[in-house]
């Protein structure tokens, strides 16, 4: 049984997400504050820390620093704080994942679930192999031909898969929407066309959580698509 | 105690100057000494010359003083020779006239002459000569002049003196002559007397010669007669003069006033006569010789008929050999003349003055010259520092050092610098008349003048101490322009100038100058002609200097206008220096500029505040709205049966979903409207991003049947701008075309690149038809919370077209739209970036 503690100053919404965890099958405790949290953290052996930031007490940054003192278990942020500079800082002082408020109850779940499989099954990857290329939970088999996020089997067409393949052998790199184009169909670009950009969409839908606001595969927009080097 | 320090500098200053001028008097005065020669004058014999540790008898100045005497003492013994016999005054010594008046010249072998008594010639000259103007017929002139006229002639057989002339040596000359009477044979032997009646000049005989004959007794024409009695005068002149100078030698160089010893010694044929200062024994050479050597100490022994020449001074042979030659008349060749002097001085005489003053004063040059170059040094070093230091006063309080000045500091420059001179020139005046004339000398005498040279020196000092650090001070403390006349003129005169021009009328101050210049020209130029079209020259270029200022000062009140007007809300205007039209300009242009500063200042303030609210009432709606999203869902999974209970939550679903894209756009819209964002500038292709967009809204646009066609001149269209910012501009209008554009139309994205003035630039444009018709108007479009279509039952917050202008705007684009019936035009325009 995985125990996922929920700390919120408002109550519904605290219940609102036990009900969805629930019907995944993992266990809630729930507080409302962050003294509450660090306590229960303490008595209980938690798995996955969801948390809001503003809070009565102990506000949820401060919680988290305390937290990531003794403890590394996931810690996800959940705040109506929008701000890139709040993400920012929620990010950087030890939380893994931030999601704002109103929230997609789905898309909660799912990283709830992304963040636990990388928890739990953390070292489990590392088998050296050099047609095995990973990023981060996004880990693709060029032997078997297969593509995994965190842990997930994700299925893509071939050419959405030599797409990424490309993309994650050159993590960082950025590449334009033409030299896509020739690298996978080996034939010169003529321009002023949406192909590639609708597979890349493609591709996001199957391995992102929320393809609006992609973990992995980033675009750049007036420039091209890339990914992240993690 | 500073101060007293201070008054002792300046005190010990004033005695350097007193103290090294008295020093340098006391050198120079050292440097020579004053000796009252024959004639009574005072003569100074430089000694600074002499080499240091010279003994006085080997001095220059000893030198001098023996050359001088023996000057004197062989034209004595000449003039001796004329006075005396045997060594004594010989009253009734005979005198050939014509022969003395020619004793230079030498004497013609025949002459007519008269001898008179040397007393008598004396005497005469002294009374003076009487002429009477006597009118003489013939007749009367022959009983006048004499019949026979009496004719010396010189006897060469007997003499020496053989060749033309004969030299005066009266002693010689007397035993020479022969007197021959001759006729005159100019009486006719009828009896008629062959002279012409005549004015005669006669000439009294006050005395008859040793024959008792009278002048015209001698000559048998007039012009014997005039000749004679032109002898008779001159001869009579010189010996009186020549007697006065005897009487004077006589005294000086007797025994008992000079320690000069001489012996002159004459030999004509075979008499010798020796004159000297001393009784001689005999007229011996060897015995002079030796006479001379047993009393002094140096001497000279110059006997030129045996060319011989002893001294043991530095007087040189050819020195007294000139000497000689200028009495060559009273020497004749066998003369030995003997001098010289014992070192004893046992008479007081200038030798004996000499050689006190010598000794007394060569020693002390040199210390008394270094006296005064210290004290002159040091006079120079106390003003450098004294200067340094003048007026520097510290406060005890502050610890600070400031300048303070002296009452008579506050005197105005110009009339301190009267005052200066005039002080100088009466000290100038002052000067002269006690120290250099020379007048108070006489009548204080040495020490009383170098007294007086001191206080003349020490009144200087004061007098220049008091205005020199008068003005040092005002320097110091800035005053001496400050504080003068010109200066206070100067600002009277343009502040009333200024005033009249500040307040006058614009007509006025235009047309009066203007006019005055006009006429000053012109009446300067036909006054003054040529210098006057130099003033008028200066004048205009002064004039010319003003307006160019003027002009200059409103040009940079229009370069401040259009910092303003360029959005340079911070720039002010310097009004220093500025003037009437120009001045009240500028500051009315500083008040506008402040005025806009201040409403942009409060505008930008209200708007972030605006954008502030805006957030935080977002958060708070954010929260409820969480659960009101949340229990929607889960009420949508509960198995709901009524149709109608699941259509209203279909709606709190929707609604809700737009609430949350609502609460977004208001706080990225009110972000971007206060200037609260930042931005990252990087490269952006537009073609890429526009395929980028396309691609993203594939599904979205089939959805709606929507076709896009992009049509791009180029495969790359650069421009500089946020790449999240444009793409959000892009996606906003993206979105607006799925929401309103009609089913199954095209949406045609162009591509264009235009050349404008400011640089080529980049204009996309995006067209569709909408699905209903717009009924606002363009500017409408892009206000908050406006949507073509009134009705609001559509998803969207209406901030769409906002935020895409603003963001465009922030990223230095141009943002249109142009509304063409259904035809909805959206017009973006950013400068190219050149690769």
């Amino acid at each position: 049984m995985i125990n996922i503690l929920v700390c919120d100053d408002d109550k519904e919404i605290v219940d609102a997400i036990e009900i969805y965890l629930n019907q995944e099958g993992y266990q809630v405790h729930k507080a409302y504050d962050g003294e509450q949290a660090i306590k229960m953290l303490k008595e209980q052996n938690i798995h996955l820390l969801i948390i809001d930031i503003m809070m009565p007490k102990l506000d949820g940054i401060r919680a988290t620093i305390k937290i990531r003192e003794y403890s590394s278990i996931p810690i996800i942020f959940l705040s109506a704080k929008s701000e890139d500079t709040d993400k920012i800082l929620g990010l950087n002082i030890g939380a893994d994942d931030y999601v704002t408020k109103p929230f997609n109850p789905l898309e909660l779940v799912a990283r709830v679930k992304s963040n636990l499989r990388r928890y739990t099954q953390l070292g489990n990857l590392n088998v050296e192999n050099n047609a095995l290329f990973t990023v981060g939970g996004l880990c693709i088999n060029d032997d078997t031909k297969e593509v995994t996020v965190d842990g997930e089997n994700v299925k893509l067409t071939p050419i959405e898969y030599n797409i990424l393949l490309l993309l994650v052998k050159n993590q960082g790199r950025v590449f334009s929407i033409d030299q896509i184009y020739e690298n996978i169909w080996n034939e010169e670009a003529i321009g002023a066309d949406n192909t590639v950009a609708v597979h890349i969409r493609h591709i996001r839908e199957k391995i992102e959580i929320n393809p609006k606001e992609p973990k992995y595969l980033k675009v750049v927009w007036g420039v091209g698509y890339k990914i992240e080097k993690q | 105690m500073k101060k007293l320090s201070k008054v002792l500098l300046h005190g010990l200053q004033h005695i350097c100057l007193v103290g090294g001028v008295f020093a340098l008097v006391m050198a120079l005065s050292s440097s020579f000494v004053y000796i009252e020669n024959r004639e009574g004058h005072v003569k100074s014999y430089d000694i600074i010359t002499e080499e240091p540790g010279t003994d006085f008898e080997n001095s220059k100045m000893f030198n001098q003083l023996l050359g001088n005497n023996i000057s004197d003492i062989i034209c004595y013994g000449a003039i001796r020779g004329q006075m005396e016999t045997n060594g004594v005054f010989d009253a009734d010594k005979a005198i050939d006239v014509t022969a003395f008046a020619n004793r230079y010249t030498g004497i013609p072998s025949e002459y007519i002459t008269a001898d008179y008594y040397l007393e008598d010639l004396i005497k005469w000259a002294q009374n003076g000569f009487e002429t009477e103007e006597v009118f003489m017929t013939g007749k009367e002139a022959d009983t006048f002049l004499s019949n026979k006229k009496i004719i010396t002639k010189i006897n060469f057989e007997n003499g020496n003196y053989n060749g033309g002339t004969v030299s005066y040596i009266n002693s010689d000359i007397e035993k020479q002559k022969q007197v021959v009477t001759v006729s005159g044979n100019v009486i006719l032997e009828d009896g008629d007397s062959l002279r012409d009646d005549v004015n005669a000049t006669i000439m009294k005989n006050r005395y008859r010669t040793i024959n008792g004959k009278m002048i015209e007794d001698h000559v048998t024409s007039w012009e014997e007669y005039y000749g004679l009695c032109q002898m008779v005068k001159k001869t009579a002149e010189d010996l009186n003069t020549n007697y006065q100078e005897y009487l004077e030698y006589n005294e000086y160089y007797d025994k008992s006033n000079s320690n000069v010893v001489y012996y002159i010694r004459k030999t004509i044929g075979k008499d010798t006569e020796v004159y000297s200062n001393r009784d001689v024994k005999s007229d011996k050479l060897e015995l002079l010789k030796e006479q001379l050597l047993s009393e002094c100490d140096k001497f000279i022994i110059y006997d030129p008929e045996n060319m011989v020449y002893e001294t043991n001074t530095l007087i040189e042979e050819e020195t007294l050999r000139y000497i000689l030659n200028g009495y060559e008349y009273a020497y004749p060749s066998d003369t030995q003349i003997l001098i010289g002097i014992s070192e004893e001085y046992a008479v007081a005489d200038v030798f004996s003055q000499a050689k006190t003053g010598y000794n007394g004063r060569a020693p002390y040059f040199i210390p008394y010259l270094c006296g005064a170059i210290v004290a002159l040094i040091g006079y120079l070093f106390l003003l450098v520092v004294l200067t340094k230091l003048e007026g520097k006063v510290k406060v005890k309080s502050t610890d600070e050092i400031v300048i303070r000045l002296n009452p008579e500091d506050k005197i105005p420059t110009e009339a301190m610098l009267i005052l200066a001179v005039i002080v100088g020139v009466i000290l100038a005046f002052l000067a002269d008349f006690l120290i250099f004339s020379g007048r108070a000398g006489r009548i204080v005498g040495n020490y009383g003048w170098i007294i007086l040279c001191c206080v003349a020196v020490l009144l200087f000092s004061l007098a220049f101490s008091f205005f020199y650090y008068s003005f040092v001070r005002r320097i110091k403390a800035g005053t001496l322009w400050k504080n003068s006349f010109i200066r206070k003129l100067y600002c009277r005169i343009e502040k009333s100038a200024l005033y009249i021009y500040d307040n006058a009328a614009i007509v006025l101050r235009v047309w009066i100058p203007y006019v005055a210049f006009i006429v000053l020209n012109i009446v300067i130029i036909g006054v003054g002609k040529g210098i006057g079209l130099l003033i008028a020259l200066i004048l205009d270029v002064f004039v010319g200097i003003v307006l160019y200022k003027s002009a200059q000062d409103r040009q940079r009140i229009l370069k401040g206008i259009q910092k303003i007007n360029d959005g340079d809300m911070e720039h002010h205007i310097d009004t220093t220096g500025l003037h009437g039209d120009n001045l009240v300009l500028a500051n009315s242009v500083n008040h506008i500029g402040e005025g806009i500063r201040n409403a942009v200042a409060t505008s930008m303030k209200d708007e972030r505040m605006k954008a502030d609210l805006i957030t935080n009432v977002s958060h708070d709606i954010k929260t409820p709205l969480t659960s009101i999203i949340n229990y929607v869902d889960l009420i949508k999974r509960e198995n709901v049966e009524n149709s109608k209970v699941r259509e209203y939550i279909e709606i709190l679903d929707v609604k809700s979903q737009r609430l949350k894209q609502l609460t977004d756009d208001l706080v990225e819209a009110s972000k971007i409207s206060s200037g609260n964002i930042v931005l990252q500038w990087e490269k952006i292709n537009l073609v890429e991003l526009l395929n980028q967009t396309i691609g993203e809204f594939s599904e979205k646009f089939e959805e709606k049947k929507l076709t896009p066609v992009l049509r791009s001149v180029k495969n790359a269209m650069l421009i500089e701008a946020d790449s999240r910012r444009i793409w959000r501009v892009i996606e906003n209008l993206f979105n607006n075309i799925f929401k309103y554009a009609l089913e199954g139309t095209r949406v045609y994205i162009d591509l264009q690149e235009i050349d404008f003035k400011e640089g080529k630039q980049v204009v996309l444009s995006i067209l569709n038809i909408s699905a209903n018709p717009i009924k606002v108007n363009t500017e409408e479009l892009t206000e908050r919370f406006i949507r073509g279509d009134e009705s609001r039952t559509t998803e969207g917050s209406g901030l769409g077209l906002s935020i895409a202008k603003n963001l465009t705007e922030v990223q230095k684009g141009k943002f249109d739209i142009i509304i063409d019936g259904d035809l909805f035009k959206v017009v973006l325009t950013f400068p190219q970036l050149e690769k």
